[in-house]
């Protein structure tokens, strides 16, 4: 009993006088002494030992920790200048030499900015615009409607993705003997600068009333062949019923004079009948009120007005 | 612990005077002590973990294990610590915009988010694409321990991602066929980076919201989509004069024809009536053709010289007498009547 006591005043004091520590799952540490480094970084997780007064805790975070660039203005190799947001993910990958180059975050930061945003300047200004924004020759799906309007699309050569691994690989390369490991960098934002961004929105603007005129030719274009067809349909029907009216017609006046051929023309006594017959039919027609008839007794009408025996 | 102050059995423990409490005995006091220290060992060593959350223990900032939902233990007095996770919840980034209020009819926020949602298309024209990315958190441990700031992160490669996939695609794709794509492969970019940064975030779904081009574009946009209105317009009137004007020429046609052929019928009757007749009338006629023929006339004559008014019978004896017919005044009083 004695002995637990004084061993838990031990602790005790030793808690107070700082030789415990917890390094908390998200950091990792280096100990001091006097300003100079001993033993490992401590990396695990826990409560830990160290000489309390003479031994110093350095704690560093552990995690991927965030580096977001100030947006910049980047002039390209096709002399355009673009707004550039690059955003890395880095992370304290040895403590010791971390601490030793560059004390602390905010000195890893300013060397990072210092890295990544040269990088970027260099990599940007070695491109042209379209091979930063794209980054496959993939080729581009056509709305229906706009297969007159085929947009083609400037190749590349290298493109984002690939510029964008050249920048990692470069700060990479540049940071190894800083204890920093760059796990990735990513172009977050690219924007033309104001004044390019109008002539880009002109642009558009002019594509598009290109586009409207086309829909408005287009329509008139269509409609008048409509109406062509139309008038070409109609003239058709019209002159098709006209041609077999008159071939019905011809066949039936053919039929019909047959017919009348076949019964008038049967002897010369039938065509004798037929003509006077078709001549008495004709008088009364031929002949009204206002008629002059002379007639001589010699006809056989008025030949029995002087003649009872009719001339004879 | 018998609470005997005159217990001689801890000799180390100093003689504590309380000058503030005469009336309270030691003992009281002690016993108050030990249930309060025992009251708060009891309740700091229980803590509830809800429905959706996952709870992850650590002891001395290391991490030793992790619960689910319910009532659980753990060492108190600062030992372990609980941090809670909500691991079933959806949870939502919004890009472009912010909503205001959800609701049935939820308020958004699109004012100076602008540079978020502005993208270059790989036909350097731009596009404003608000989007929503939905997603949960799967692995708890990485969530928390990862990544610093694994929110900011996550919008961070939201956004490179879209960008990388829009600006591989024209404003046309983007603002009209291609949007269900772009969301699709978004969405596999993006998880591709999360599981690469270790976040422990799985992303459910990339909901592409709302898709334009950029204001002062917008009008030309419009002026297109009304260029295709008149274009189905100006089709569809001279359609519909086509419509209004075949059928009924078509119609007008077949009355022609219908017209023609009455007409064929009607003379080849008419013939046929005809010779019929004058068969029927001939046959009659040839059985006594001298008095049918002069029945005919005479009966022609009976039905005409009544309505004809000026008749002259001239003998047909006499020769010469033609110059005493006064032609000029019978015609003339013929005329005066």
């Amino acid at each position: 009993m004695k002995y637990l006591w004084i061993a838990l005043a031990v602790i005790v004091l030793l808690a107070l006088t700082g030789a415990f520590f917890v390094v908390q799952e998200t950091e990792q540490c280096i100990i001091t002494q006097f300003g100079r480094p001993v033993g490992d970084p401590i990396v695990t997780p826990g409560l830990k030992v160290k000489l309390p007064f003479v031994q110093k805790v350095h704690r560093f975070d552990k995690r991927f920790l965030e580096w977001d660039g100030d947006p910049n203005q980047l002039p390209t190799k096709d002399k355009r200048f673009i707004w550039v947001n690059t955003y890395a993910r880095w992370r304290i990958s040895d403590p010791l030499l971390f601490f030793q180059r560059l004390r602390d975050e905010r000195g890893g930061h300013s060397r990072l900015d210092d890295i990544l945003e040269g990088e970027t300047r260099n990599a940007i200004a070695k491109y042209n615009v379209v091979e930063v924004v794209r980054s496959t020759n993939r080729e581009p799906v056509q709305a229906e409607m706009m297969v007159e309007d085929r947009v083609t699309l400037e190749p590349i050569v290298e493109g984002r993705e690939l510029i964008r691994q050249e920048v990692l690989a470069k700060a990479q390369e540049r940071t190894t003997d800083l204890g920093i490991e760059i796990l990735d960098v990513q172009f977050k934002r690219i924007n033309y600068v104001e004044e390019v961004q109008r002539k880009v929105y002109e642009r558009m603007i002019a594509e598009r009333m290109r586009i409207a005129d086309r829909f408005r030719s287009e329509g008139e274009g269509q409609a008048m062949r409509i109406r062509g067809e139309k008038d070409r349909e109609l003239l058709k029907i019209q002159s098709e019923a006209y041609k077999r009216a008159q071939e019905i017609q011809g066949l039936a006046d053919a039929r019909a004079t047959g017919i009348y051929a076949a019964a008038y023309d049967r002897s010369a006594a039938s065509r004798s009948f037929y003509e006077f017959l078709r001549t008495m039919e004709s008088y009364p027609a031929a002949l009204d009120e206002k008629s002059t008839l002379v007639l001589t007794t010699k006809g056989d009408f008025y030949k029995y007005i002087t003649d009872t025996d009719g001339g004879r | 612990m018998n609470g005997n102050p005159q217990d001689g059995g801890r000799p180390e423990m100093p003689e504590i005077r309380i000058p503030n409490f005469p009336n309270i005995p030691r003992a009281m006091i002690r016993r108050g002590a030990v249930v309060l220290l025992v009251l708060i060992a009891v309740l700091s060593s229980f803590y509830t973990i809800e429905p959706e959350e996952n709870g992850l223990v650590l002891r001395f900032g290391q991490y030793v294990r992790s619960t689910d939902p319910g009532l659980h233990f753990k060492i108190p007095f600062g030992v372990e610590s609980v941090m809670k996770v909500p691991v079933q919840r959806q949870l939502k980034a919004e890009f472009g915009f912010r909503t205001v209020r959800a609701g049935v009819r939820s308020q958004y926020s699109a004012r100076s988010y602008a540079d978020e949602a502005n993208i270059l298309t790989g036909d350097l024209n731009a596009a404003v694409v608000e989007w929503v990315v939905q997603y949960r958190i799967v692995d708890p441990f990485r969530f928390l321990f990862r990544v610093r700031n694994v929110e900011e992160t996550f919008r961070d490669m939201s956004e490179a991602v879209m960008r990388s996939i829009v600006g591989d695609r024209t404003v046309n794709e983007v603002l009209t066929v291609g949007r269900a794509e772009i969301a699709h492969e978004v969405e596999l970019g993006l998880q591709a980076l999360c599981d690469q940064y270790e976040t422990g975030i799985n992303v459910d779904q990339v909901v592409l919201q709302d898709v334009n081009p950029p204001d002062p574009v917008k009008p030309s946009f419009n002026e297109v989509n009304e260029a295709q209105q008149e274009k189905a317009t100006m089709i569809n009137a001279a359609q519909s004069e086509y419509n209004k004007v075949i059928p009924k020429a078509r119609g007008q046609a077949l009355q022609t024809i219908q017209e023609a052929e009455g007409y064929a019928l009607e003379r080849i009757n008419t013939a046929q009536g005809d010779s019929a007749r004058f068969t029927a009338l001939f046959t009659a006629y040839s059985k006594a053709p001298e008095v049918t023929r002069k029945r005919i006339y005479l009966e022609t004559m009976n039905e005409i010289l009544p309505k004809v008014e000026r008749k002259i019978v001239v003998d047909g004896a006499l020769d010469g007498v033609l110059p005493l017919l006064d032609l000029a005044g019978t015609m003339k009083g013929g005329e005066g009547r």
